[in-house]
C-alpha cells in the first residue's frame, strides 16, 4: 500500500471516516475509491459509498481479486441495511468463494453472515437456518461476531426459542462491547428488550394477560391447546393445524375457543364469522356448513359439538383450550397477524388469507407502511410484504477492509 | 532473466504494538521499520527490540548514514535517529502515492506503488532528477553495489526483483512463497534482504542471490 492511503486506512480503522476522506479525496485509483467508499457509508451516504465501491471494485486489476471481492461483500453490505434486496445473491457468493480461495477468512466469514442475513431478511428463516451452520463465527473480529450471535438470536426468537436467544443476545453483547462501538452495543440492547417486552396476549376462560415470548415458548410446550390468532392456526401438542387461508374458520374456532368452556349463541357466530348483523336462515344454513368444515379441519385435536343455543369447542385430549391473539389488537391487526410470522408475502396472498378484496389489502398495506410497521421490497408483482424484522439485522457497518495487499 | 524462489532466512515479530510494517531500513546494525505511528528498531541478531520513535510512518523509510528518512502521508521526513525529531520534511514525488524508499550516493530513491514507477529525487528539495518505469507496482527500493531492487505485491503474488536502473528493464527476479507479500524493502549491506511482510507484522531475512 501507499503512503496516504496507509494514512487513510488508519484513520477510517481509528472511526475517523472524515480524516479518512481528507486524506483520498481527490485519489481515483481503485483502493483510494474503496476507502472513500466505506468512509461515505460510516457518514451515511449510502448512494455514493454505492457508487464509490463499484467503481472501486471494477479498477482492481486481474491480479487484485481479493481486493475487488471485498469491495463487492462491502457493496452487498450497504445494499442489505439500505433494504435494497435487488443486489445479486449471486455475486456475493462468488466474491465469498473467492475469499475462501484466497485464505481471507475473516472476510469470507462476514461474507456468509451477510448472505444468512439476507435470507433472514426477506423471511427465508428455514434457508438462513441452514446456511448459518456453515458460518464459522471463530476467526470473526468482535463487531462481525456480534452482527453474528444477532443473527442467531433472530433465528431463535422466530423459531420461539427463547433460551437459544438469550445466550445468543449476551454473547452478542459482550462482542459489542469489545469491539467498542457504541451503536452496535445499542443495537443489541435494543434487541434484548424484545424478550422483556409482551409478544402477545392470552385468554384463558374469558380472562386476558401479556405473555412474554418466554411464556408463548413454554406454552406451545404445555399441553393446552392453542387457538393462536397470531399466525391464524390451531396448536396441539405435535400437530398444528394452518387456518391461515381459511378466515371464517378461523374467526369460528377463535370464537368458539374464547368461549370455552362455555358455548356460543348460534347469532353471536353468525355475526363474528359472516360479519351478519342478523341472522337468517340462509346464514344458520352456512353456518352449519362453515362448522362442519370446522370439525373436519380440527379432526383429533378438538371436537365441535352443537348445544341447544348453537356450539361449543372442546379440547378431545389436553385439557386445557386457550386463545393467543396480538399484543395489540387494533385497524389491521389481522393482517400484522399474518405478517408477524417473519415470512414474506404477497399481497395476493394476503387477500386470500383475509378474504379481503385485493385493493382492500393494498390499502391497509400501504398505510401500514407508512406508519412504519410493515416494510416491502421488490417490485410490481414480485413486490413483498413482512414485519419489520427482528433484531438479527444490525443497521451499523462492518464494512470488511477492502484494499489489496494486505 | 533469472527466475528463482526467495529463500526465507528467518522472520522476525510480529512486535507487540506494531501490526503492520509499512517500510524497512538498517542503519548497519539495527533493523528500523514503519508501523503507522512509530519507527521501531530490533537487532537482527536476536529479533529483540531495541527502540522505537513517535513520528508518522505510513510507508517506505531510508538511512543516509546519519538520518532516517519515513514517507508520512505525502511528505518525506528527515529524522535524527539520536533524538526522534524531524528536522525537516520535503514533498514525496508521488504526492502521497508513494510506497518504497532508499538511500543511494547522494540521492534518494522513491517507489511510486500504482503509478509504476521509482524516483530519484533530490533529499533537500525533493525535486525529480530522473524515473524509471516498472511493470508491476513497487513496495519497496534498495541499493546494493550498483544494483537496483525493489518489492513487489500484487494480490497474491509478491516479488522482490533486480531492474536496470537505466531502462527498468527486469534482470532478475526472487518469488515470495504463496501468502508472502513484500511490503518494504532494504539490503543489510552483504548477502541478505530485509523485507516487510505487511498486515503479517513480520520482518523476513531473504537470502540474496550471488
Amino acid at each position: 500500500m501507499d503512503s496516504l492511503i496507509t494514512a487513510a486506512a488508519r484513520a477510517l480503522a481509528g472511526g475517523d471516516p472524515l480524516g479518512a476522506l481528507k486524506r483520498v479525496a481527490l485519489r481515483d485509483d481503485p483502493p483510494a475509491l474503496a476507502l472513500r467508499g466505506i468512509a461515505m457509508a460510516q457518514l451515511g451516504d449510502l448512494a455514493r459509498a454505492k457508487t464509490l465501491l463499484k467503481n472501486a471494485a471494477r479498477g482492481f486489476g486481474p491480479r487484485e481479486a481479493r481486493a475487488r471481492a471485498r469491495c463487492v461483500v462491502a457493496e452487498a453490505e450497504i445494499a442489505l441495511v439500505s433494504r435494497d434486496l435487488s443486489f445479486p445473491s449471486k455475486a456475493l457468493d462468488m466474491a465469498r468463494a473467492t475469499l475462501e480461495k484466497h485464505d481471507d477468512w475473516v472476510n469470507a466469514a462476514h461474507a456468509r453472515n451477510l448472505v444468512v442475513r439476507r435470507l433472514l431478511l426477506v423471511g427465508r428463516v428455514d434457508e438462513a437456518e441452514r446456511a448459518l451452520a456453515d458460518v464459522d463465527p471463530a476467526p470473526l473480529p468482535p463487531a462481525s461476531r456480534a452482527a453474528y450471535e444477532l443473527v442467531v438470536a433472530g433465528i431463535a426468537i422466530r423459531r420461539l426459542q427463547t433460551k437459544t436467544a438469550r445466550a445468543a443476545l449476551a454473547r452478542a453483547e459482550r462482542a459489542a462491547r469489545h469491539a467498542n462501538i457504541p451503536a452496535l452495543t445499542a443495537e443489541v440492547e435494543s434487541a434484548s428488550l424484545l424478550l422483556d417486552t409482551p409478544a402477545a396476549r392470552l385468554i384463558e376462560r374469558g380472562e386476558g394477560r401479556p405473555l412474554l415470548l418466554e411464556e408463548v415458548e413454554m406454552l406451545f410446550a404445555s399441553q393446552a391447546l392453542v387457538v393462536d390468532a397470531c399466525r391464524h392456526v390451531v396448536r396441539g401438542t405435535g400437530t398444528v393445524v394452518s387456518l391461515a387461508t381459511r378466515p371464517v374458520l378461523f374467526a369460528l374456532a377463535r370464537a368458539l375457543a374464547e368461549a370455552w368452556p362455555g358455548d356460543v349463541p348460534r347469532g353471536a357466530l353468525i355475526a363474528r364469522a359472516f360479519r351478519a348483523k342478523h341472522a337468517d336462515e340462509s346464514h344458520r344454513a352456512r353456518l352449519r356448513v362453515e362448522i362442519g368444515r370446522l370439525r373436519a379441519e380440527l379432526g383429533k385435536l378438538a371436537e365441535v359439538s352443537a348445544t341447544k343455543r348453537g356450539f361449543a369447542l372442546a379440547p378431545r385430549q389436553a385439557g386445557e383450550l386457550v386463545v393467543l391473539v396480538p399484543p395489540v389488537e387494533g385497524q389491521h391487526a389481522a393482517m400484522l397477524a399474518f405478517l408477524a410470522d417473519g415470512e414474506s408475502w404477497s399481497s395476493s396472498a394476503l387477500a386470500i388469507a383475509l378474504g379481503a378484496s385485493p385493493r382492500t389489502v393494498q390499502r391497509a398495506l400501504e398505510a401500514l407502511g407508512a406508519a412504519g410497521k410493515v416494510q416491502s421490497f421488490g417490485r410490481g408483482r414480485a413486490r413483498r410484504w413482512m414485519t419489520p424484522p427482528v433484531p438479527a439485522f444490525p443497521t451499523v457497518l462492518l464494512l470488511p477492509g477492502p484494499l489489496p495487499g494486505d | 532473466m533469472k527466475h528463482v524462489q526467495a529463500e526465507i532466512l528467518r522472520e522476525y515479530g510480529p512486535f507487540p504494538g506494531a501490526d503492520n510494517v509499512h517500510g524497512v531500513t538498517f542503519d548497519g546494525q539495527h533493523v528500523w521499520f514503519a508501523s503507522g505511528d512509530k519507527l521501531n528498531a530490533f537487532d537482527p541478531a536476536n529479533g529483540e527490540t531495541v527502540r522505537a520513535i513517535d513520528v508518522a510512518a505510513h510507508a517506505g523509510t531510508a538511512f543516509d548514514g546519519r538520518h532516517l528518512f519515513q514517507i508520512a502521508e505525502d511528505r518525506i521526513q528527515k529524522i535524527d535517529p539520536k533524538t526522534g525529531r524531524v528536522l525537516s520534511t520535503i514533498p514525496a514525488p508521488g504526492e502521497g502515492g508513494d510506497s518504497g524508499l532508499a538511500w543511494a550516493e547522494g540521492t534518494l530513491w522513491v517507489g511510486q506503488h500504482r503509478g509504476r514507477k521509482i524516483h530519484q529525487i533530490d533529499p533537500e528539495t525533493g525535486a525529480i532528477l530522473r524515473t524509471i518505469e516498472s511493470n508491476r507496482v513497487v513496495t519497496g527500493v534498495t541499493w546494493i553495489d550498483g544494483e537496483l531492487w525493489h518489492g513487489t505485491w500484487e494480490g497474491d503474488e509478491s516479488t522482490v526483483r533486480r531492474v536496470d536502473p537505466e531502462t527498468g528493464k527486469v534482470l532478475e527476479t526472487l518469488d515470495m512463497p504463496a501468502g508472502m507479500g513484500v511490503s518494504g524493502l532494504e539490503s543489510d549491506g552483504g548477502d541478505r534482504f530485509f523485507c516487510g511482510g505487511g498486515k503479517s507484522g513480520k520482518v523476513r531475512a531473504v537470502r540474496r542471490p550471488r
